[in-house]
């Protein structure tokens, strides 16, 4: 069963008077459960394509549908609403709250859910024994290493039960050992909860992780390559 | 509601210095605005007791052909109209239960003659019964030298402060009949002078009305110098005279009961032949001497059934505990109907002195909005700033399903704890600042001060209402100030915050 559907997305960004087409008519769909890898060099597409996926960019033209909603004709409460319930995001630079503790960073969309504390506390605690961080849970973020942060991010994404997980570039601001143990992760999460993951990359080495690649080129999706 | 207070909070802590300067002028501006409320209040309950409890009673009637409603420190020149019908308002207040008691009284300017200056000096007079005073304002003054009038008895009562004046403008220590010298009440420099001081124990005085040309020169002899309870150098403008030598003074009397008191010595001068002309300037026939007063005017006096029919200027009420001013004054002035009379309240009577609270609270007030103003800019700048260094961090949280309510509510609640920490804390150091402000037992002999004190010594006091007051302030300025940050800040996107990487 299909989680995404997309249908000749086009988006263009105006840079003074001129439009800088992102995409250019990106038709895609994407099965429950999968653990996606979306590739291609620099600016031909990936982060925006993730962004609009999970609704914090707009599509020009085109449809978008995640789950049974279609994105594109939304109200900003009920897009709101979408990225709480349904979607995780895993940011390249981590973006954890500075003055919240592991702990409350993981049970931070929890309680904008209105779950009570005691729920919200139970579910954090499971999660932050499965990124491994338990003995981290009071520490700020600024006391936690770049991997670390990741994986407090992976937790928070995941906390929420969502139906998509997206993570932009999520190991490129860490070396490859830290990065592979995130994949790892990540890879498990999908196994464990049978959340869909995509994620985007430039990176050769992340793909032996995937399960379907999808590589994206000039703000076009081009045929996808076989896995190793 | 937990989490938002719990982010504000560390977000305060964060970022200490900001919230610091923020906190600063938050907490100067509440203690300033609770510290001259209760200065404000202190002023006007104590200018409210001393006046009323001390000087006109709580409502005043006068004549309703009297433009202005003050009669107190009213400007030279301009006169009281008398108040004719005092027997019929004497049945009509004695009727109201809710009137305590009442004194009739005549308050004028009279000008103050002496041989040795050409340029006269002025001073109030406040003709009384005053057995009656005494009733009424059993605590107002004491005879610091002298005696109180007797019932009936010819008298004037010059204040300490009216006696300095006089000193300084005639070079005349008044002392009362058969009184001496006191050297710790002599003014400084008539101490300085002590051996060369002019003394007199009796003053000329001429009543000022307009309208009426028959005014009458009075030589008083001083019976005694009083000194006021509290506002002193205001009320010590005021010199007593018994009413009948007021109403002498002022020429209030009709040309029936004139030509009844012509006395014997001015009879024979109208009689003089022409040729006597000198005889007109000389002796004391152009100033009467209350002591020489005709036999008939001496026998009204004791004779209350006389004074009650002759004129007044006013009448000073005091209502009974906890009566509704409102309430009261509306209900007399319909009892008043058709006496010639109105009535108004104690601080319309009193003129600018009743509504300097409301002038000086007015002014304070829109001082400290000024404060809160300057308050305003800051916390706005300093939270705006925030809110754009945080753009990650709230492109973020609305990224994870934060609403826009939520970052709003993040930004209110920062304001809302700088504010109640500092504020409150403002707050409560002005409570405390009013409270031992009285045990310091400050006292001034400033005129100004003395008002701004409501009384000789400074007793600030607060109300819940002046402290409700500030609170509200507070809650504007919060709210106001938390405005434009938090619409900069719910207009970040989840698209910002990844952008900004």
């Amino acid at each position: 069963m299909d989680i995404i559907e997309i249908k000749g997305l086009r988006k263009d960004y105006p840079l003074g008077d001129t439009i800088v087409p992102a995409l250019r008519g990106v038709d895609l769909t994407v099965a429950e459960g999968d653990f996606m890898s979306i590739i291609g060099p620099s600016g031909s597409g990936k982060t925006t394509l993730l962004n609009v996926i999970g609704c914090i960019d707009f599509a020009t033209a085109g449809s978008v549908k995640v789950g049974e909603h279609e994105i594109t004709s939304l109200t900003d409460r009920q897009i709101t609403e979408i990225r709480l319930n349904k979607i995780g995001f895993i940011f390249q630079t981590f973006n954890l709250i500075p003055v919240l503790n592991v702990i409350e960073n993981i049970e931070f969309p929890l309680l904008l859910m209105k779950k009570s504390a005691a729920e919200a506390r139970k579910r954090a605690d499971k999660l932050i024994e499965e990124v491994g961080l338990k003995e981290y849970a009071v520490h700020r973020p600024a006391e936690l290493s770049g991997g670390q942060r990741q994986r407090v991010a992976i937790a928070r994404a995941l906390v929420t039960n969502p139906d998509i997980i997206l993570a932009d570039e999520p190991t490129a601001n860490l070396d490859s050992v830290t990065g592979a143990s995130i994949l790892e992760l990540m890879r498990r999460m999908n196994e464990i909860e049978k959340t869909t993951f995509i994620f985007s990359t430039h990176d050769a080495n992340v793909l032996k992780y995937a399960r379907r690649i999808v590589k994206i080129k000039d703000g076009l999706i081009e045929k996808e390559p076989a896995l190793a | 509601m937990k989490l938002i207070f719990t982010i504000a909070w560390r977000n305060i802590l964060r970022h200490k210095g900001k919230s610091l300067v923020i906190g600063v002028i938050l907490f100067t501006g509440a203690f300033l605005m609770t510290v001259g409320n209760g200065v404000i209040s202190g002023m006007a309950a104590g200018i409210e007791k001393h006046i009323v409890n001390g000087f006109m009673g709580d409502l005043v009637l006068i004549s309703e052909a009297q433009k202005s409603d003050n009669i107190l420190l009213n400007l030279m020149g301009s006169s009281i109209e008398p108040v004719t019908t005092y027997k019929q308002i004497k049945e009509v207040l004695a009727a109201q239960p809710y009137v305590k008691r009442f004194l009739p009284v005549g308050k004028n300017l009279a000008m103050v003659l002496d041989e040795s200056t050409s340029a006269p000096g002025y001073a109030y007079l406040l003709g009384v019964d005053f057995a009656e005073y005494r009733k009424m304002f059993p605590e107002s003054f004491t005879v610091i030298e002298g005696s109180y009038p007797a019932p009936g008895q010819r008298a004037l009562l010059i204040p300490t402060f009216a006696r300095d004046e006089f000193y300084d403008f005639y070079n005349i220590w008044f002392l009362p009949e058969g009184g001496q010298v006191v050297k710790e009440n002599l003014k400084k420099e008539a101490l300085a002078n002590f051996a060369t001081l002019n003394l007199s124990t009796n003053v000329v005085m001429m009543g000022m009305t307009s309208g009426i040309n028959t005014t009458t020169d009075i030589r008083f002899p001083v019976t005694g110098i009083n000194k006021f309870g509290a506002l002193n150098q205001i009320f010590g403008h005021f010199c007593l005279v018994d009413i009948e030598s007021y109403r002498e003074c002022l020429g209030y009397f009709t040309a029936a009961d004139m030509a009844a008191q012509v006395p014997k010595e001015e009879k024979e001068l109208l009689g003089l032949e022409g040729g006597d002309l000198d005889s007109l300037f000389g002796g004391e026939m152009m100033v009467s001497d209350v002591k020489k007063a005709p036999k008939l005017k001496a026998a009204a006096l004791n004779e209350p059934k006389l004074s009650e029919d002759g004129v007044y200027n006013a009448v000073f009420i005091k209502l009974n505990d906890g009566e509704d001013y409102g309430a009261s004054l509306k209900k007399l002035n319909k009892a008043l109907a058709g006496t010639g009379v109105r009535a108004v309240t104690w601080n319309k009577a009193s003129g600018p002195m009743g509504g300097m609270a409301l002038i000086i609270k007015s002014a304070l007030f829109i001082f400290v909005m000024l404060l809160f103003c300057v308050a305003v800019i800051i916390i706005v700048n300093t939270l705006t700033m925030s809110a754009l260094e945080r753009s990650s961090e709230i492109g973020m949280m609305r990224a994870v399903g934060a609403h826009k309510t939520f970052i709003a509510g993040m930004f209110l609640g920062e304001t809302a704890i700088l504010s109640s920490v500092f504020g409150g804390a403002g707050i409560l150091s002005g409570i405390v600042a009013v409270r031992l402000i009285p045990l310091l037992r400050i006292t001034t002999q400033n005129d100004m001060l003395q008002l701004l004190y409501g009384g000789n010594f400074f007793n600030p006091l607060l109300s819940l209402g002046d402290v409700g007051l500030t609170a509200v302030q507070l809650l504007f300025v919060t709210v106001v100030a938390a405005l434009y940050p938090m619409r900069v800040a719910v207009q970040i996107t989840p698209l910002d915050a990844i952008s900004r990487d």
